[in-house]
């Protein structure tokens, strides 16, 4: 029996369970229906984490297979500062030997007001380092995945490769003109984590992994890339030029073997290379071509039947006066033909033949050839140089031009215009890349050889190989760029610079030639400018380089010598 | 006697079904959490395989670039020099050429006579017939 004061009693109890129940029950249906959407909203935000991942950036590899710049996925050291501040000194010490990096400047940045510093943004750290500095535990230190650029082969052709920037983007060479190919796709995944942060795996909501860059092969043979810049290099320290280049090819298919330039600068650390040394001279340099242009004045001649290598002109000891102005020959000659005019470098005799040629079309054959607009090689940088349209040429420039003054090429344009020499009058396209690869080694784009046109005649380019093969004969302007067992057809140049608009006792020394002359495989150019010593024509200077690059080249590449070096041996 | 009986044996269809049923509850259940369990452990382990993979493949591309550098020109040229391994290029009178065969060479062996067809001096040294005993 519950008596009267028991059951009020009860009921109030009762009633406060009750509607305790129908407050929790209400905060229940708030949280559960009301707030449905928000909550979950948050609870999925708190669980699920959008991971990105870099895709990692091709490789550039030289004809071969080789590599010659790849990225690498390496560990980065970051610190949130505003944690590690108050221990900045004591954290330092223990890092700074593992970092390979003074105390001092660690503890500096440690102590930064950041919530994101890079203690190690260059240092490669190994796995045992990793694992070191992670047995430490030390607050507000954590890793960071990244990929850095690499280039195993240091400064070798440089100028080609180029670099890329902090933020993996092609800057300069091949790096900034492939970047689309070379370039990765960035993938994600959306993830969930436990307490600790750790991917829940079997939770793992959306994936889209990353895509690797394209690879890119070059032309570029880094043996030959290597002979070509050992070369230079010994060329540099005997002449002590201010620049050098040398460029490789082979005429029939326009496929750049090495280029080489100097000043040059290591990729894998721009931050101590001046401008100046960056430049990729062989393209983005232009100058007057002296008489290594006289081939372009001859050829267009002979092409046109204007003069026959036999043809005579008066040379007229040296000095010819014409429009008021004395043109000068390095040594005084009376009358030559058209072959000698080449292979005694007669710029008076030049002068006479781009007369009988006419301006007009000079001028014509001055555009054939591609002077006056980039070649189009797949090279950021690349200058069209200047030939000034007839219109724009005075009454001295048709005995100026054909011993190439008033005109300014890169080194590959003339390289270029001998190369259809020795392509039986084909131009060609220079060809840096040869083909984009998948990751896997799969062929995406494959580039062939492109020819540009017809520019003379195959019988004419035989006429010019004929006279152009004396140059490095015993009464050419080069006999010591005459290689041992080949038949070479060259021509030298020796151009007066121009400073302040007046021409300087300083000059571009050059050569530049093909060989074997009978079947051309290789073509060099090697231009060195203002060498210093006293020597300073073309075939003193760069003939010898040409020849130490031509033989070396012949050798790599198995060349066969037309006479058997035993006997080149007996003769000499 | 014989109502009870009748009970006991309503019983015990009962109490089987109610065990079978809660059988196949407790199975159900124990078999979704061991499923569960199995995935979580799969995942784990396919996120190590993923991770060793990656390292692996991070590794690769390391040794990749340490082989490209060891094999580049000018760090084989150190270590010859280093070695004191005084390697030379091979003289040219040291170089045999073999020709690959080309359209030239199929051509002049489909022209060249067979064997039985060359004269007997050029056919070399004949086989020995021995006389029938």
């Amino acid at each position: 029996m519950i008596l009267a004061p028991q059951k009020g009693r009860a009921l109030i109890v009762i009633g406060a369970l009750a509607s305790v129940f129908v407050a929790l029950g209400f905060r229940l249906f708030d949280l559960h229906v009301l707030q449905h959407k928000e909550l979950s909203a948050l609870a999925q935000a708190n669980r699920e984490q959008v991971v990105h991942q870099q895709g990692r950036r091709g490789a550039i590899l030289d004809a071969n297979g080789n590599l010659l710049a790849n990225s690498l996925s390496v560990r980065i050291v970051t610190a949130d500062a505003t944690i590690t501040a108050t221990q900045a000194a004591a954290i330092a010490e223990k890092l700074a030997p593992l970092l390979k990096t003074d105390v001092e400047s660690l503890s500096q940045k440690l102590s930064s007001p950041s919530h994101y510093v890079r203690l190690n943004p260059r240092a490669k750290l190994d796995e045992d380092t990793v694992q070191k500095i992670r047995a430490m535990k030390l607050k507000g230190i954590f890793f960071e995945d990244q990929f850095i650029r690499s280039y195993p082969n240091g400064p070798l052709a440089s100028h080609v490769i180029g670099f890329v920037n902090s933020e993996h983007k092609g800057v300069q060479g091949i790096e900034a003109s492939m970047d689309d190919y070379l370039e990765g796709q960035a993938g994600y995944e959306i993830i969930e984590h436990d307490r600790k942060g750790h991917e829940i795996r079997a939770l793992r909501n959306e994936e889209l992994g990353p895509r690797d860059g394209f690879n890119v092969v070059l032309t570029i043979d880094q043996v030959i890339q290597h002979v070509a810049e050992q070369e230079l290099e010994k060329a540099m320290v005997e002449f002590k030029p201010q620049a050098g280049v040398i460029i490789v090819s082979r005429p029939k298919t326009g496929e750049i073997l090495a280029m080489s330039s100097r000043p040059t600068f290591d990729p894998t650390d721009i931050s101590g290379a001046s401008v100046d040394a960056r430049r990729n001279r062989c393209i983005s340099d232009v100058a007057e071509p002296g008489s290594t242009f006289k081939i372009v004045v001859c050829s267009g001649a002979l092409n046109e039947g204007i003069v026959s290598l036999n043809d005579q002109f008066d040379c007229e000891n040296g000095a010819f006066m014409y429009a008021g102005r004395i043109l000068h020959d390095a040594h005084p000659y009376g009358v030559l033909n058209v072959e000698e005019i080449l292979f005694h470098s007669s710029n008076i005799g030049a002068a006479k033949v781009g007369l009988r040629m006419g301006p007009a079309r000079l001028a014509e054959y001055i555009h054939r050839y591609g002077f006056g607009h980039k070649t189009d090689i797949a090279l950021p940088g690349e200058v069209s140089g200047i030939a000034h349209p007839l219109a724009r040429w005075n009454s001295l420039s048709i005995t100026r031009i054909p011993m190439g003054h008033e005109i300014a090429v890169t080194p590959l344009q003339m390289l270029m215009a001998l190369n259809t020499i020795a392509n039986g009058g084909m131009r060609m396209k220079p060809m840096i890349v040869k083909s984009i690869v998948d990751p896997d080694g799969t062929p995406v784009l494959q580039y062939e050889p492109q020819q540009v046109g017809q520019i003379i005649s195959p019988r004419t380019c035989m006429l010019m190989t004929t006279a152009l093969r004396k140059v490095v004969g015993p009464d050419g302007t080069a006999p010591k760029a005459g290689v041992p067992g080949f038949d070479v057809a060259g021509k030298t140049g020796t151009a007066q610079k121009v400073e302040n608009g007046q021409y300087v006792r300083k000059y571009y020394s050059s050569f530049i030639g093909f060989f074997p002359a009978s079947d051309p495989q290789i073509s060099i150019l090697v231009s060195l400018d203002d060498p210093a010593g006293g020597a300073f024509y073309g075939g003193s200077v760069a003939g010898p380089v040409f020849r130490e690059v031509a033989e070396k080249v012949a050798e790599y590449l198995g060349i066969e010598p037309q006479t058997p070096l035993a006997e080149v041996a007996k003769l000499s | 006697m014989k109502r009870n009986r009748k009970r006991e044996s309503l019983r015990f269809g009962t109490v089987t079904k109610s065990l079978v049923v809660c059988m196949c509850i407790a199975i159900s259940g124990l078999g979704y959490v061991w499923q569960k369990n199995a995935i979580y452990r799969l995942g784990d382990e396919i996120k190590k395989r993923e991770t060793a993979l990656s390292s692996a493949h991070k590794r690769n591309l390391m040794l990749a670039a340490q082989m490209a550098h060891l094999e580049s020109p000018a760090q084989l040229e150190a270590e010859c020099q280093q070695y004191n391994l005084s390697l030379v290029a091979p003289k040219e009178s040291q170089v045999v050429r073999l020709y690959e065969p080309g359209q030239e060479w199929d051509m002049q062996m489909a022209n060249a006579p067979l064997p039985a067809q060359l004269p007997p001096q050029a056919r070399g040294p004949q086989p020995k017939t021995l006389a029938k005993r």
